[in-house]
Parts: structure tokens; sequence; C-alpha cells
């Protein structure tokens, strides 16, 4: 029997963690594609998540997480510590594609923003974003993605409470454990199906990329 | 107006003053790497130099200069400076109409006004059909007229053209020429050519200023530039040919270790016994094939015949000195001119030039005022 609840529950963090990692994603990559002193350590903390075994992390987070509480909830075993987890193991999913596309904005293109009179705030909304808006939609579909397929942090962290911690992926592990490979094949399946259309998106599936000025 | 100075030793040394007045194309030649763009990025604000005062229609748009009052560092968004870039830097998501109209995003008037205020400015470019074509859809030089039509679109006080001519063909060229000579006319502002190409800079330009290294060398029309560089470098930068060396002492010049010593009035400014870099125009030499007193000896190294004109190099085998002459088919024959053949020169010393052999690496060394003066 396909496990609803465990669909519903995967995609409400996936969505909770593009909602608020997204924004703040594009803060930091913004910030980042203008080279400063300590760019370089800031790129490799936020990488870290890439490298690091899931469980190093799930480790780190229970440590850190045990014995408190955000809004009357406990943060180990609970969906608002997931959902943080999931915040912080997104990180590189999220601004990398960003800040490659702010970065690929020729220098040019934000100079003639500058002396066509435009302050900070209108360069950022009417031309940086427009033109980077590629970057923050692969970043949210790898964050997306990513979010739904991610299994060691969410059970070190969640465990597999069903309809609080125990999301997509984790029930699949807990299906084959009992030798339900029908109801294990049928999430992988839409697992899969998920996946896919979001890695397609942040390939650039729908359209191709137009950032600089290009002759006729 | 735009008043102007500059100065700098990092990232690369700059020492730059300039006057350019309201109406004036002012060009800025040099080679690559001089300092020709930075001077233009200081006046829109896209550049700090560490010394300077900029002031352009008698407001301080940059002061770092203690002398001159209480630090100023207007930002690049409220200078009102109109910039066309090198390669134009249109926006790419935008239509030609919208990369004019945003340029008024901040003037206070409606959407409607600033549309119809942005399509007023396609039109007077001749581009009123472009309007809705996003950049990657036009030519390289409906391309920069968007670019123009945004600069302008501001009412600038100034206007800075950063190497406008180099990405286009030669016949689009020409009638962006006559847009501009149209332009200058109406607006009344300054504008400042950057150009690497003098002959551009002849053609467009009321003043020039030859810029090397970072330093301004010379300030002059061009008809001046040509006939009386300040010194070696600048003659060397402008092309002018037929640049020799020599030793001037009491009104005489003498030619490198040669015989030969020309009758020279100069104002004086020159210090005796001091080495000198000279030229002769074209309209100084006349080639004769008979030898008389005065007369120095040649031989005709190469002809190249250009149409009815012919270049033709002479070499003075006693000093090892070549000097380029032109002349018409006609002249050739008169003279019988063929490769090898001896001739005779004639200097007219009342057209040769002298300057100073000058260092031009000191950074700290901006021109004098009077070079800037209008």
């Amino acid at each position: 029997m396909l496990d609803t609840q465990a669909i519903a529950l995967s995609l409400t963090l996936a969505f909770w963690t593009l909602v608020l990692l997204i924004p703040f994603g594009i803060w930091v990559a913004h910030r980042l594609a203008d080279a400063g002193p300590l760019k370089s350590w800031a790129e490799a903390a936020l990488a870290l998540p890439l490298v690091l075994p899931p469980t190093v992390l799930g480790y780190y987070f229970i440590v850190v997480f045990a014995g408190k509480s955000l809004f009357g909830e406990p943060l180990v075993f609970s969906f608002t510590g997931l959902l943080i987890a999931s915040l912080i193991v997104n990180l590189p999913f999220a601004i990398q594609p960003i800040q490659r596309a702010f970065e690929a904005i020729p220098p040019e293109i934000k100079e003639a923003a500058k002396v066509s009179g435009l302050n900070t705030w209108q360069r950022f909304r009417l031309i940086e974003l427009p033109l980077a808006w590629r970057g923050i939609l692969s970043g949210a579909a790898m964050t997306f993605a990513h979010t739904l397929g991610e299994f060691g942090v969410v059970l070190m962290v969640g465990g597999a409470i069903p309809g609080e911690t125990k999301t997509a992926s984790i029930a699949i592990y807990d299906k084959v454990q009992t030798f339900d490979t029908a109801g294990a094949g049928s999430l992988s399946l839409i697992l899969l199906i998920i996946s896919l259309i979001a890695i397609a998106v942040s390939y650039g599936v729908f359209g191709k990329p137009q950032t600089g000025s290009q002759r006729a | 107006m735009l008043k102007l100075y500059i100065q700098q030793t990092v990232p690369n040394p700059l020492a730059i003053k300039l006057e350019v007045d309201d109406g004036e194309i002012h060009a800025l030649v040099g080679p690559s790497g001089s300092g020709k763009t930075s001077v233009l990025r200081s006046i829109a604000g896209l550049h700090h130099p560490e010394i300077g005062h900029i002031e352009c229609a008698n407001r301080v748009w940059l002061n770092r200069d203690s002398a001159r009052g209480p630090r100023v560092a207007q930002d690049a968004s409220l200078r009102s400076c109109g910039f066309l870039f090198q390669q134009y830097a249109l926006f790419p998501h935008l239509s030609a109409l919208e990369n004019v109209r945003i340029a008024l995003h901040n003037n206070g008037e409606s959407r409607a006004e600033q549309i119809q205020c942005a399509r007023d400015w396609l039109a007077q470019l001749n581009i009123a059909e472009l309007a809705n074509r996003l950049p990657r859809q036009i030519s390289g030089g409906q391309q920069q007229r968007v670019a123009l039509a945004r600069a302008l679109a501001r009412s600038p006080k100034i206007l800075l053209l950063d190497e406008p001519f180099s990405a286009i063909d030669i016949p689009t060229r020409q009638t962006l020429y006559q847009t501009l000579a149209e332009l200058r006319k109406r607006l009344h502002i300054p504008i400042i050519l950057v150009t690497h190409d003098l002959r551009e800079a002849h053609l467009l330009a009321d003043r020039i200023t030859v810029i090397d290294q970072g330093v301004g060398l010379q300030t002059a029309n061009a008809n001046d530039l040509f006939a009386k560089p300040r010194n070696a470098r600048v003659a060397q930068l402008v092309g002018i040919p037929n640049l020799f060396q020599g030793v001037f002492n009491a009104g005489r010049l003498q030619w490198g270790s040669s015989p030969w010593a020309f009758q020279i009035t100069d104002k004086g400014k020159i210090p005796p016994q001091s080495q000198v870099a000279w030229v002769i125009p074209q309209a100084g030499l006349s080639v004769h094939s008979t030898s008389q007193d005065g007369r120095i000896p040649c031989r005709v190294k190469h002809i190249s015949a250009l149409g009815q004109i012919a270049v033709i190099e002479f070499v003075i085998e006693a000093i090892a000195e070549t000097l380029t002459w032109e002349a018409s088919a006609a002249e050739v024959r008169r003279l019988g001119l063929e490769q090898a053949a001896l001739v005779h020169l004639e200097f007219n010393c009342d057209l040769i030039h002298i300057m100073p052999l000058r260092p031009i690496n000191d950074p700290r060394r901006f021109m004098s005022a009077a070079d800037a003066a209008p």
C-alpha cells in the first residue's frame, strides 16, 4: 500500500525548506558573488554538507539539538528539528547555482545599471535578479530534489515517527526491511519521477539561459 | 563644463588634468592600458582615484583633495553621466524600449510618460521600429544606438563614450559619426570620447588629450598636436613620421652625428646643448634631382604607390636615417623617382619643430594648467 503520509511529509519538508532557504540563499549568493576577503572560507564552510558523511552531520545536529526546543517543540525527533537540519544540509545545493548565476552577469551590465541611475535595490530587483533567475530555479530544483532524497541526516535527527519525521526515503528503507517490496517500489518510483523532473528543471530543459549582451 | 584632476599610484599610475567645455568633443587617445578608460570611469563614479577633484555643471562629484574642502564621493547613480560602454552593456532581458526607459526610472514621472520619453529617444536615433526587440535580436550598430538613447535619456550633464566605434563596421561607423555631430549641436554638454584611433579623434574632436602610462602628455587641437607635439613621446604616439634626434644649441640644430645643421627659431625654452627630438612636416620637405648647397643627398629606398598618391622612403646613407614623403604620381614621374635613385632633400627650417626628450614615466607630474585651458 502506498504510504501517502510519508510522501506528504517529504513534500511538506521540501516545500518549507524551499520557502525558507531560497530567499536566504539568494542573499548569501549575491554577497558571495562579489569577491570579499573571506569569500573562500565562506564558500568552503557552505560546501561542507557536500563532503561530510550524513552521519557526521547527523551526530552534530543531535549534539547541538539535544535538550533544546523551538516554539515549544523539541528539536530532536521532531519536524522542526528535521526542517532546521534540512535547511543546513541543503545550503550548498541552494546557494552554489545561484551564486554562479550572479557571477555570470558581466560587470559592465551592473555598471550600466549604476550609471543609468538605479540604486542598489533597484539594480538587484530589476537587473540582477531577472538575469539570475535560471540559477535561482536551478538552486530551488536541486534543493527540492535533495530534500526528498535525504536519508542519513533525517534518520539520525528525526528517527522514523510516522506523520512527524518518517519521510518517503525512510519509509522506503522500512518497507525493504519488512520485505514490502511493492510498497518500496511504488514509493521509489514516485521519488524517482519527482526528482527527475526537478533535476531536468535545474539542467535547463525548459529553456536556454540568457545572460550578457549578445550580438544579432 | 567638466573640470577634473585625478592622481593615483595603484593599481595603475594616473595623473590627468582636464577641462572640457559644454558642447566640446574632447578625445582621450593613447595606447591600450594607458589609462583612458580609467579617466572615464572616474568621471562616472565607477572608479575612485586616490586623489582628485571632479566637478561637472558646477557640482562637485568627487573631492579627495584636502586642500579643496571636505571629502565628496557622489555615487555613480547620482552623477548624471551618460555612459556609452564599449560593448554597449545593454540589459539582455529587456526590450530596446525598456533599456531606455529604465534610465528614467527615478525621474519622478509616471510610467506612461517614461515610456513616451523612451520612445522619443528611440525615434530621434532612428530606431523607433526596434522598440520591442531584445538586444540579441538587433545588429551591433542598432544596439549601439539603443545604448546611446539610454545614455542620453536621463538628460545627462556629460556624455562619456568609451571606444564607441571599435566594434562596428565602417559604413555603420560613418552614420554614427553623423549622429554624434548632430547630437553635439543639440546637447551642449561636454562629450568625452575615448579612442585609440587618431584618425577618428582628428575627425570628431575639438581637442585631443594624449595619454601614456597614465599621464596626460599634451592637450591641443588636432592640427596643433600634429604640427607641434610637446615631446618625442607625443610625436611617437600620434604617429608623426620623420621624427629625429639632434642637439640644439643657441638656435642651431645639429642633426645627430651628421655634418648637417639647421638654423631654428625657438622660444628660448630649451636649454643650450640639449638633446632634442625634432620633426619636419610634409610641407617642410622638398625633393630635387640636382645637388645644391644645403641640400642633403639620399637614395630612394622604397616607393609604395597608392592610386594617385605614392609614399616614398628615402635613406640618408651617411647617417642611416630614413624619411618618408608623400607625392602625387605626376610628381614621382617628374622627379624620375625609382628604386635606388639619388635625389637631394631640402629642409624648410621654419617648419622644423623641436621638442625635449622628456621622460614620460613620472606619474606625479601633471600637465601644466596652460595645457588644459580651453
